[in-house]
């Protein structure tokens, strides 16, 4: 697959502050990448260079196999963005928010109320934005971000403080939009819903990306896979027995808690992406 | 350039002016509030009273009233100055009793003029330039006098154009000035929003952003200031050339909004600013208003090459080849003003 999106040693600094240290990676088409890590940590600039919002001090982004810089409004015409702060024309109705950015991207005969309806604001279409629910904002800024079926979708934190149903029927879209062919760069804090939804992950760190695999190889990479037990003890009591999968000794430690002990209940466990991040960083996600 | 972009953000730009309640009243509000004015001021010339103290009344002072001057007669010197000073009379002018002898004998008559303390060096020259004009009528020729000039009061003698004829370009020059908060106020709005980072990930480039943020900042300050200049009647004379005028005065404060909305974050500054370059920008039309209020100074203000070719145009019927060297300055401050504006707001939209 060719690389929909491509950093090439990018680079910003604010003065003595390196916001983006030279990072280099790409995203394949059609491929959703997580791209994580804590406040501060250069995910926005990054994103923003990728958009042609900033221009980066070195190195270069590649969309679409364009040179951004040379390219950008050619480049632009092929992204959706949906940006973490709500960013809609307030005093306009949902209709003519997205009325208003089809005609910016020139789109011809736009089914207005059939991509409301796809983010659930059906019925609401002519109501001023001003009045909608966080909720309904995130989905609207969601609608604007796909309504000229764009190549290259970039969601940063898309689902940040909504409603555990709106989350989905955002995830719901952002699945589908995969599956049209878009290529997705998703920037959240949520680890399960990076987990879910992406084909691979990228960690960054004060300006650099610390690690880029898909979950799978991550956690194989770093976390652990453990078997979570718990036997009968004295006094009718419960305790907690741990064996550490995919080393030598995993198999005669499992032989032996089972010979050894009364197992009431057994489960195993899998190093969540925050663990890994914690791992590799020292720190955790939230700073 | 993209004209469907531009005609997109220029039709949602209107659209959202009109739907800020705010502006939209103000906007109306100083329309009507400004053509109120102009048509309860009184639309004849004023007259020019003068205290006249004179113990022998000169012929040419009856001749002289009635060309836009009253000569008001009082008892003595000491009255004069008192209603001078009072603010009764612009001047008086206290001439001696053996003035025609004087004349007659070739002497200098010694006459004192009084004027109000506000009264500025080139009015106070002006009195003397008249008196000399009356004492040559009444001689038959140049004939010298010695003349004490004394400062009483306020003076605003020369109001041959009724009020309100010049009050006209500092009303259309406030109502284009106005629109610097509307335009000022869409573009702050839209920075702190970020809703213009929506448009900049948009195909739209940025130049094509900000020719439409110019129309719509022309349109909205010139439609409202030449609206007004058609109901006063204030197109009768050359409209071309006045239209022209405005249409250059609100590229200029399109460039001033752009401006304006680089330095401000929000509401209160775009106030703070606004009225800031309204109270700058009308005093050349002050100086119409008030002859002899302001000087030479006055000619560093941009408004002044917008107030004068519009004045001069409406009311003397002043065509290109009299007005042509002011809006050729206002060029000038035109490519200025958007140049800086746009420097500093694509800074700021970064």
């Amino acid at each position: 697959m060719a690389g929909a999106i491509i950093a090439e040693n990018l680079a910003y600094w604010y003065g003595d502050l390196m916001a983006v240290d030279h990072i280099s990676f790409n995203v394949a088409e059609g491929e959703i990448l997580g791209f994580l890590g804590p406040n501060g940590a250069g995910k926005t600039t990054t994103v923003k260079m990728l958009t042609g919002l900033m221009k980066p001090k070195a190195g270069k982004a590649v969309l679409l196999g364009l040179d951004m810089a040379k390219n950008t409004e050619k480049v632009q015409g092929e992204m959706g963005i949906c940006f973490e702060d709500t960013n809609l024309y307030e005093q306009m109705s949902a209709l003519e928010n997205l009325k208003f950015f089809a005609r910016l991207f020139g789109i011809d005969g736009f089914d207005a109320y059939a991509l409301l309806k796809r983010v659930g604001l059906d019925g609401r279409e002519k109501d001023r934005v001003e009045t909608y629910s966080k909720g309904m904002k995130q989905r609207l800024m969601v609608a604007r971000s796909i309504l000229n079926r764009p190549r290259v979708l970039f969601l940063d934190e898309p689902t940040t403080g909504l409603d555990p149903a709106s989350s989905e029927s955002i995830r719901e879209i952002i699945k589908e939009e995969r599956e049209r062919g878009a290529t997705v760069l998703l920037t959240t804090h949520d680890m399960e819903e990076a987990d879910k939804l992406s084909d691979r992950v990228a960690f960054m760190d004060k300006g650099k990306i610390v690690a880029l695999d898909t979950p799978h190889n991550l956690k194989q990479q770093y976390g652990k896979r453990a078997l979570k037990a718990k036997v009968a003890a004295a006094g009718g009591k419960l305790e907690d027995r741990e064996v550490i999968m995919d080393t030598p000794e995993t198999d005669k430690a499992v032989q032996e808690l089972f010979a050894k002990e009364k197992v009431v209940t057994v489960h195993s466990e899998e190093a969540t992406l925050e663990d890994i991040f914690i791992k590799i960083t020292g720190r955790g996600l939230l700073g | 350039m993209k004209w469907r972009i531009i005609g997109a953000i220029v039709s949602k730009d209107l659209s959202l002016y009109f739907r800020n309640r705010f502006i939209a009243v103000i906007t109306v509000l100083g329309i009507v509030a400004f053509l109120v004015l102009y048509f309860v001021m009184p639309d004849a010339t004023s007259v020019t009273d003068v205290g006249l103290y004179a113990p022998v009344v000169p012929s040419v002072f009856a001749e002289e009233e009635s060309k836009n001057i009253d000569f008001v007669m009082v008892d003595s010197e000491a009255a004069l100055r008192e209603a001078v000073a009072g603010g009764e009379y612009y001047v008086g002018i206290a001439l001696p009793a053996d003035i025609m002898e004087k004349f007659d004998r070739g002497e200098k008559p010694d006459i004192k003029v009084y004027f109000s303390q506000e009264t500025t060096d080139e009015m106070q020259e002006l009195y003397r330039l008249f008196i000399q004009e009356l004492a040559f009528k009444q001689t038959g020729q140049f004939a010298s006098f010695n003349e004490t000039q004394i400062v009483l009061g306020t003076d605003l003698l020369g109001q041959d154009i009724p009020l309100r004829e010049r009050m006209r370009p500092l009303f259309a020059v406030m109502l284009l000035m106005m629109e610097m908060f509307g335009l000022a106020n869409l573009i702050t709005v839209e920075v702190e929003r970020r809703t213009v980072h929506s448009l900049l990930v948009t195909p739209m480039r940025i130049r094509e952003l900000f020719t439409a943020k110019g129309i719509s900042g022309i349109i909205l300050s010139f439609i409202p200031a030449a609206l007004f200049m058609a109901l006063v009647g204030g197109m009768n004379n050359q409209p071309l050339v006045i239209l022209t005028a405005m249409l250059l005065g609100a590229v200029m404060v399109t460039g001033i909004s752009f401006l304006i909305a680089s330095l401000s974050k929000d509401f209160m500054s775009i106030l703070g600013w606004v009225f800031v370059g309204l109270i700058i920008m009308a005093v050349p039309a002050v100086g119409i208003m008030m002859p002899g209020t302001i000087t030479g100074w006055a000619k560093a203000i941009p408004s002044y090459y917008l107030v004068l070719p519009v004045h001069q145009a409406a009311y003397y019927g002043s065509g290109w080849g009299d007005v042509w060297q002011y809006l050729l300055a206002l060029v000038g401050f035109d490519l200025a003003f958007i140049g800086l504006g746009i420097m500093a707001l694509r800074r700021k939209f970064q």
